[in-house]
């Protein structure tokens, strides 16, 4: 983590009185954006992608929409290898390593998964739906959040083929260095919310 | 000497021309009723479980198509704000038609009251209720749901689907190993791998003429839309359709349908890439019954696909057609087909006593969950019926399904990024078949025509009227409008030989000729033209070249009596006594009750 970044956020805890609280940098929070690999250790996707860009992909075994995205998410990092880091994250608590093993298996993919039980990263990417990706900049600020294209129009109805690209748009900015094209867009799958 | 039979075959085209084996038995709608809910607390067990069962669970179940199961209360929980949005967009349960006056089979539309249910149990905190509430799980078997076929048959080869990409449509052809012509009372379609597979039309190939679409024997071929050509006057009126959770239910068992020997059965299908490479074999189970069917109901087919024309951005853009039935029908069933760019779907009957009513409306037409709907109860249709169909499409950037980005102009065809404007409806002609009068006739000639007004171009129309001309006797005419369709398709070689064959029928053997041997010349390999033309030139006493032709007929049909039979006796007309007897007898060993093959050899071999 190089450059450090600040938020401050308003709390009213009156009707007149303000305080202001500092909201720790998010290099000071990384260690708190911790999940598990897939042999229970602690991992903090920020600190060991440090330097890239990061992508994580919040993703569900049962999710087809999910599965649908596998080559094209694959084929991504392997295009941008030397500059961005991807990560499956599994937010479902029950879904054992195991499971993740055969699901990445499956669907050939080799991008490092991480298991989230307790959603720190869920929360810290604002995403609410699998599949749904969020992309941070190479100092950790959160760039985008939410679908990667719009090939389904909403669960159970998919166009075609997609007709605007968002994570390809948002990566191909980041790394020209340019600014993100859009902070978000809605993403369609399975509600994280529905998991306990 | 005695030379017999013609053959000429008929055209349609479109997707499906075949038996309803439409789906399960009803269950008893649960009687949600909003009132009895207000007041209490909504549970799993005892409000939502008799509705997941009901509309979820066939398809939501290991095995089935739907990607993740539905069977209980965790299943359930796990996806519970997603179940009430999706409800409450009414995209789950997959289910296009409006509730109108007429209900069809498998309805799966929720009614305001079940969806509010769904809403109401995750703003309670998701609570499950008392075990004693629970209705019994269903139960699900991955055997054949009707018992073990009589036959089953596996496509010859595996496709393979890719990874990723848009949605594929492929057509696997079953070879039907019959001897002798059997009676088919239901056929249960086992698409493969579920998930994959969106839907599947099974249509009836009377002519093996899908084959030639095969770059191998059994590799299958790919194509959203078939043209099937059918023999001659063959109006089968079945529907053969599956989608996720279909359970094939036996036809009334006086509408079997026909499968004769060297049918095939071809299956179509839209597949759908899953993330990872995956192979699907479909399989077909048949059962038979020893009854043959005694009423036969007929497919028609309104369309205007002449006026699909649609400029890009165009966000409503109106298709319609009507047909005034010639015949009191009762509707049984019925079948919408459009593309991605259809929107809202309308079919209406206007009866003669001037009332009209919906019977079909789709408001937003989704091709992925199309479907073949089935009357509970058939629908009077009284002769002088007006139907209608209007649909709307929508060519603009605002219509999701829109293949286009941005949108282009779209017009009529078979790729998914062409469009269509079909209305099939499946029709049981209330008249008797009596010798003098077949209404199915009627209806299928009054449709053909109506079609040629519609579209004075129409290949198909032409062909198939003069077809059932043809088979009706009225041989001239049927000459005039084989001749209109082949100035639409110059040289085609069906044309050719039909249109061969009304010559040879009228007696006119030089032009008969003619377009035999130029359907002969482009497909050398066409069963039905070489034989016309062997027996056109032994009509015209050239039994050299007739020897010719019906001795390639033979090669490509080792087991045809007729040919056999036919060759025979242009070999005994040549003098070629001893060739022409061994002919005859193998076509009295294909057919020992072959009337002409007996008589000629009988004078061939009994003194004279």
């Amino acid at each position: 983590m190089t450059s450090r970044s600040t938020r401050t956020k308003l709390i009213a805890t009156g009707p007149v009185l303000f305080v202001f609280l500092a909201i720790a940098s998010f290099a000071g929070m990384a260690s708190a954006q911790t999940a598990l690999d897939l042999r229970g250790k602690s991992v903090d996707p920020f600190h060991s992608s440090r330097g890239k860009i990061t992508v994580l992909v919040f993703a569900r075994i049962d999710c087809p929409i999910t599965n649908r995205y596998a080559p094209l998410l694959q084929e991504m990092n392997d295009a941008h290898k030397d500059k961005v880091a991807f990560w499956f994250v599994y937010p479902d608590k029950k879904t054992t390593a195991e499971e993740i093993s055969e699901h990445l298996r499956q669907f050939s993919i080799s991008i490092p998964a991480l298991r989230d039980p307790s959603h720190s990263l869920v929360k810290h990417a604002s995403v609410t739906i699998t599949p749904e990706v969020a992309v941070f900049d190479s100092g950790g600020q959160l760039l985008y959040h939410g679908r990667i294209d719009n090939l389904y129009e909403i669960a159970g109805r998919s166009r075609p083929a997609p007709t605007t690209h968002e994570l390809r748009d948002v990566l191909d900015a980041a790394i020209a260095g340019k600014p993100s094209p859009l902070a978000s867009a809605p993403a369609v799958g399975c509600y994280i919310s529905d998991l306990e | 000497m005695i030379l017999s039979a013609h053959r000429s075959l008929l055209v349609f085209s479109g997707l499906c021309l075949l038996v309803c084996s439409p789906a399960k038995t009803q269950n008893e709608r649960p009687a949600a009723s909003l009132a009895k809910h207000e007041h209490r607390e909504v549970t799993f067990n005892r409000d939502l479980a008799p509705i997941v069962f009901r509309t979820c669970a066939p398809c939501h179940h290991p095995g089935e198509a739907a990607p993740f199961s539905l069977l209980t209360y965790g299943d359930v929980k796990s996806h519970a704000r997603q179940i009430a949005d999706l409800t409450q967009k009414r995209i789950m349960p997959p289910w296009l038609p409006e509730a109108s006056e007429w209900k069809f089979n498998d309805d799966l539309h929720l009614t305001p009251e079940e969806i509010f249910l769904f809403q109401k149990w995750v703003d309670a905190g998701l609570p499950e209720g008392a075990p004693a509430d629970i209705p019994p799980q269903p139960k699900f078997d991955s055997s054949w749901h009707l018992g073990q076929p009589d036959l089953i048959l596996r496509a010859d080869s595996s496709y393979e689907v890719p990874a990723s990409g848009s949605d594929v449509y492929w057509n696997f052809i079953f070879r039907v190993p019959l001897e002798k012509t059997r009676w088919i009372k239901a056929i249960e379609i086992r698409p493969g791998e579920r998930r994959l597979v969106h839907h599947a039309n099974l249509i009836i190939d009377r002519s093996q003429s899908s084959r030639r679409l095969e770059k191998t024997f059994g590799s299958g071929f790919p194509g959203m839309e078939l043209q099937i050509e059918s023999e001659a006057f063959d109006p089968d009126g079945h529907f053969l359709f599956w989608k996720p959770g279909t359970i094939p239910a036996p036809a009334p068992p006086d509408m079997a349908l026909r499968l004769d020997p060297g049918n095939d059965l071809v299956l179509n299908t839209h597949l759908q890439p899953s993330g990872k490479t995956e192979k699907i074999q479909p399989a077909i189970g048949i059962y038979f019954t020893s009854e043959p069917a005694t009423r036969f109901p007929v497919l028609l087919q309104l369309e205007n696909d002449r006026k699909l024309d649609i400029p890009a951005g165009e966000k409503n853009f109106l298709v319609t057609d009507e047909f005034k039935l010639p015949e009191a029908v009762s509707l049984l069933a019925i079948y919408p087909h459009a593309h991605y760019l259809g929107r809202d779907m309308l079919a209406l009957a206007k009866f003669p006593n001037g009332a009209t009513k919906t019977l079909l409306h789709i408001p937003r037409w989704d091709l992925n969950w199309q479907a073949v709907f089935t009357y509970t109860k058939p629908v009077d249709l009284p002769a002088g019926t007006v139907i209608s169909m209007r649909y709307r499409y929508d060519n603009s950037a605002d219509n999701p399904a829109n293949p286009n980005s941005p949108p282009q102009r779209v017009v009529a065809g078979n790729r998914a990024s062409d469009e269509m404007a079909h209305l099939w409806l499946q029709v049981l002609p209330q008249s008797p078949v009596t010798e003098s009068q077949d209404p199915r006739r009627v209806l299928q000639e009054a449709i053909a025509r109506h079609h040629i007004a519609n579209n004075p171009g129409d290949f198909e129309a032409h062909y198939n009227l003069a077809a059932m001309l043809q088979a009706r006797g009225q041989t001239l005419q049927s000459i005039e409008h084989y001749q209109r369709a082949l100035a639409l398709r110059p040289g085609d070689a069906t044309v050719e030989n039909a249109l061969g064959s009304a010559y040879f029928a009228s007696g006119d053997f030089p032009n008969a000729i003619k377009h035999l041997s130029v359907a002969v010349a482009s497909r050398p390999d066409y069963f039905d033209s070489q034989y016309n033309l062997g027996l056109a030139f032994a009509n015209a006493g050239q039994f050299p070249q007739a020897i010719e032709h019906l001795r390639a007929a033979v090669v490509l049909h080792p087991k045809d009596a007729d040919a056999e039979a036919n060759l025979g006796a242009a070999l005994a007309a040549n003098g070629d006594t001893q060739q022409a007897i061994a002919h005859l007898r193998r076509a009295l060993e294909l057919n020992p009750q072959h009337t002409l093959a007996r008589e000629n050899l009988d004078s061939l071999t009994k003194p004279q």
